[in-house]
C-alpha cells in the first residue's frame, strides 16, 4: 500500500467510524431492536416491554391505514420530487440560461430563498398564504372561504413541496448543462437539428448521470420529508399522512414506539430499494 | 460548391465591440480561402457571422448565389470544425460521422455506408468503433473533417483545426487538409493566427485587424508585398526590417547606409523602407548599395542563421546561409536584392508604389 501504511491510515479512519457507530449504526440497530417489542410511551408496556416478534410488522402490513400512507407517499414523491421538482428545476435551468441577467439574478434569488427559509418560517408563510379566512391565495383567486389545506390537502403539500424544493434541481441541472460545450450545441445546430433533437442527441446524453443522480437525491428526501406534517397534520382523515407523518403520529401521538419504530424500519428498506434502482441505472450508463 | 459574398458585413456585440467593421470580400468556388489576423482581431466572429451562428448587425451575406444574411445556421448548407472538434463523447465514431445525415433522415443502413466510405477515405477505417475520448488528438481532428465533409456542403469553415495538435503533426495535418480540399473541392474558409500556416495551404489570405481587412492577396503578394507595415510586421517568420529613411535625388539615405531610390518619388521626403531579412545578402567586405553595421547576435534556423546587424539606426536582420555563417563581433554588409526594397509611407503605413 501506498502512502500511509495501514497503520495510520486505519488512526485517520477510526474517528470517523466511531462517529457513524454512534449516531449511524446504533441507531438503526436500536429501531431494529424496538422494533420486535411492544413497547409504548406509558402505561405497562412502557416499563416492561413486551416481545412480539414480527408482530409489529404484520400489524403494519395489514393495517389500511399504512397501505393508505405507502399510496400517499408514492404520490407524493412521484408528484412534487420525481416529475415537479425535476421537470421545473430542468425548465428554469434552461431557459435562465438565455435570460437577460438581471431577470436571471432575479428568479435565481427568488427561488433559492424558498429553499433556504428555515422550514418553520416558510410553513408559517403557506398558512398566511392558503388560510381560509384573508388568506393571500383567497384574495387573489377571489374564492374567500375556500379551505385548500382541507378540500385538497395532497395537492397542497405538492405544490409546497415543488414550491420548497425546485432550488436544488435548478442549482444542480444548472451546473450540468454549464458542463455541455457550446459547440456541441452549435454543430447540432448548423447541421440542422432543431432544439428538441439536439436535446436529445446532444444534451440528454451528457447529463443523463446528473438527472439520475439529482432524482435519487430528491426521491430520498421528499420520501423522508416531515415538513407536510406542519402544513397539514397529516389531516383531515389521512389524506396527507405520508410515512414519516404516519410514524409520527403512531409513536409520538400515539405512543407506540415499538410499532413506530418496526415502520421506520420498512422506510429504510424502501429507501435503500430506491437508492439501489437508481444505483443500477447510473452504473448503466453509455454501456 | 459556392461562392461567398459579403458586402459591407458588420457584427457589433451587445456590449458595443464592432468585432467585423464592414467588411467586402468575394471567395471564389473551390478556393481554400485564410482569415489571419491578431488575437481578437474579429477572425472567429466573422467565420461565426457567415455560419449563421452569430447574426449579423449590419452588411449582407451570400453563399451560392444564394442571401443568406437572415437564414438559421441549419438552413445555410455550411460545415464547420471547431477548435475543440466538438465530438459527441457518447456516440462511436461511425455515429459521430454520421450524425449529419442522421438528421437528414437518412436510413441507418445507409448512413452508416457513407460513414464508412468518408472515414475510409480519412485512414479512420480501424477506429470506427472507438468512443472520442479514445482517440488521439489527429485522430479526433480527422473525425471531425469526416463529419463535415459527409454533411457535403457548400462550404467549409474551419476555425484553428490545427491549433491543438503538436508542431509535428501539425505539419502533417496541413499537407493532409490541403490535399483533402483540393479532392473535394468545396470553398474553405480557415481562420488561424498562425502566419506559417497560412502561407502554406491558403490560395488566398486576408490578414485582418480589428474587424478590418488590411490586405487580401496570394501568399506570395502577402509575403512579397505587403501592402502597410501592419501586414508587413505580422506576416513571415522573421520580422521584416522596417528602417526609417529620408529620399534625396535618386538615393534613399538610412542611418546605416544608402541605397540607390526608385524613380517617382519626389525629393526630401521621410519613408518607411521595409525589407525582409530573407531577401538581404550578407557580405563580409565593403560593397556599394549597402546597409553596414556590426555582427551582433547569430539565431540558428536550420539551414540558415538570423544574423542581427546592429547599425546606427537599430538592428537590421539577416538571413545568411549555414556556410556563409560571420563571427559575432566582425563589420558586415547587407545588400538588398533587386526589386525587394519596399518603402510605405510614413502616416499612413501604406505601401507607396514603385
Ligand atoms: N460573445 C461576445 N460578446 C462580446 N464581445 C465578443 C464576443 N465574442 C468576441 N468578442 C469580442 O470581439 C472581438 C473579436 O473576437 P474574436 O473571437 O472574433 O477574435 P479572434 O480573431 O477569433 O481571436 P483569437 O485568435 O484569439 O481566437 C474581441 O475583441 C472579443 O473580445
Ligand atoms: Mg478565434
Amino acid at each position: 500500500m501506498a502512502g500511509l501504511g495501514t497503520g495510520r491510515a486505519v488512526l485517520f479512519v477510526v474517528p470517523a467510524l466511531a462517529l457513524i457507530a454512534a449516531f449511524l449504526v446504533f441507531p438503526a440497530l436500536w429501531t431494529l431492536y424496538l422494533g420486535v417489542l411492544k413497547y409504548d410511551l406509558a402505561g405497562s408496556n412502557a416499563a416492561a416491554p413486551q416481545f412480539v416478534g414480527l408482530g409489529n410488522y404484520t400489524d403494519a402490513l395489514t393495517d389500511p391505514r399504512f397501505a393508505n400512507s405507502v399510496l400517499l407517499t408514492l404520490a407524493f414523491v412521484g408528484l412534487s420530487a420525481v416529475l415537479g421538482q425535476n421537470g421545473l428545476g430542468f425548465l428554469l435551468a434552461a431557459t435562465l440560461r438565455r435570460a437577460v441577467g438581471w431577470v436571471r439574478m432575479l428568479v435565481n434569488g427568488l427561488v433559492l430563498l424558498s429553499w433556504i427559509l428555515p422550514g418553520t418560517v416558510v410553513v408559517f408563510l403557506w398558512q398566511a398564504l392558503l388560510d381560509r379566512n384573508g388568506g393571500t391565495l383567497n384574495a387573489l383567486l377571489d374564492t374567500p372561504g375556500a379551505a385548500w389545506t382541507l378540500d385538497h390537502p395532497l395537492a397542497t403539500i405538492v405544490v409546497f413541496n415543488i414550491w420548497r424544493g425546485t432550488a436544488f434541481s435548478m442549482l444542480l441541472y444548472s451546473a450540468a448543462l454549464d458542463a455541455v460545450p457550446t459547440s456541441h450545441l452549435e454543430t447540432a445546430r448548423l447541421y440542422g437539428s432543431g432544439p428538441l433533437r439536439t436535446f436529445r442527441d446532444v444534451v440528454l446524453p451528457r447529463i443523463r448521470g446528473h438527472i439520475l443522480t439529482n432524482t435519487l437525491l430528491i426521491t430520498l428526501w421528499t420520501f423522508n420529508d416531515f415538513t407536510p406534517y406542519m402544513l397539514t397534520g397529516g389531516g383531515p382523515e389521512h389524506r396527507s399522512e405520508t410515512l414519516p407523518v404516519y410514524v409520527y403520529r403512531m409513536s409520538i401521538e400515539g405512543g407506540q414506539l415499538g410499532f413506530g419504530s418496526a415502520i421506520s424500519l420498512i422506510m429504510l428498506v424502501i429507501n435503500l430499494v430506491i437508492a439501489l434502482f437508481y444505483l443500477r441505472l447510473l452504473r448503466r450508463r453509455g454501456g | 460548391m459556392a461562392t461567398i459574398e459579403l458586402a459591407a458585413l458588420e457584427k457589433t456585440y451587445p456590449g458595443g465591440v464592432r468585432a467585423v467593421d464592414g467588411l467586402s470580400l468575394t471567395i471564389g468556388d473551390g478556393e481554400f480561402f485564410a482569415l489571419l489576423g491578431p488575437s481578437g482581431c474579429g477572425k472567429t466572429t466573422l467565420l461565426r457571422t457567415i455560419a449563421g451562428l452569430e447574426e449579423a448587425t449590419g452588411g449582407s451575406l451570400s453563399i451560392g448565389e444564394r442571401e443568406v444574411t437572415r437564414l438559421a445556421p441549419g438552413q445555410r448548407d455550411v460545415a464547420m470544425v471547431f477548435q475543440d472538434y466538438a465530438l459527441f463523447p457518447h456516440m462511436t465514431v461511425l455515429d459521430n460521422i454520421a450524425y449529419p445525415l442522421r438528421i437528414k433522415r437518412v436510413a441507418r443502413a445507409a448512413r452508416h455506408e457513407k460513414a464508412r466510405q468518408t472515414g475510409d477515405g480519412l485512414e479512420l477505417a480501424e477506429l470506427m468503433a472507438r468512443r472520442p475520448a479514445e482517440l488521439s488528438g489527429g485522430q479526433q481532428q480527422r473525425v471531425a473533417l469526416a463529419r463535415a465533409v459527409v454533411a457535403h456542403p457548400s462550404a467549409f469553415l474551419f476555425d484553428e483545426p490545427l491549433s491543438n495538435l503538436d508542431a509535428r503533426l501539425r505539419l502533417s495535418a496541413r499537407t493532409f487538409l490541403k490535399r483533402l480540399q483540393r479532392e473535394l473541392g468545396v470553398t474553405t474558409i480557415f481562420v488561424t493566427h498562425d502566419q506559417a500556416e497560412a502561407l502554406a495551404m491558403a490560395d488566398r489570405i486576408a490578414v485582418m485587424e480589428a474587424g478590418r481587412i488590411r490586405q487580401v492577396g496570394t501568399p506570395r503578394e502577402v509575403f512579397g508585398r505587403p501592402a502597410n507595415t501592419f501586414v508587413a510586421n505580422f506576416i513571415g517568420s522573421t520580422p521584416m526590417n522596417l528602417l526609417p529613411a529620408t529620399v534625396t535625388d535618386h538615393r534613399l539615405l538610412l542611418a546605416a547606409g544608402s541605397l540607390p531610390a526608385p524613380s517617382g518619388l519626389g525629393a526630401r521626403r521621410e519613408v518607411t523602407v521595409g525589407i525582409r531579412p530573407e531577401y538581404l545578402d550578407f557580405s563580409a567586405t565593403a560593397v556599394p548599395d549597402a546597409l553596414s553595421g556590426t555582427v551582433g547576435i547569430v539565431e540558428h534556423l536550420g539551414t540558415s542563421s538570423l544574423v542581427t546587424l546592429e547599425t546606427d539606426g537599430g538592428p537590421i536582420g539577416v538571413v545568411v546561409p549555414e556556410e556563409a555563417e560571420p563571427a559575432a563581433g566582425s563589420t558586415g554588409w547587407a545588400v538588398p536584392r533587386p526589386g525587394r526594397v519596399l518603402l510605405y509611407d510614413n502616416e499612413t503605413g501604406d505601401l507607396l508604389p514603385t
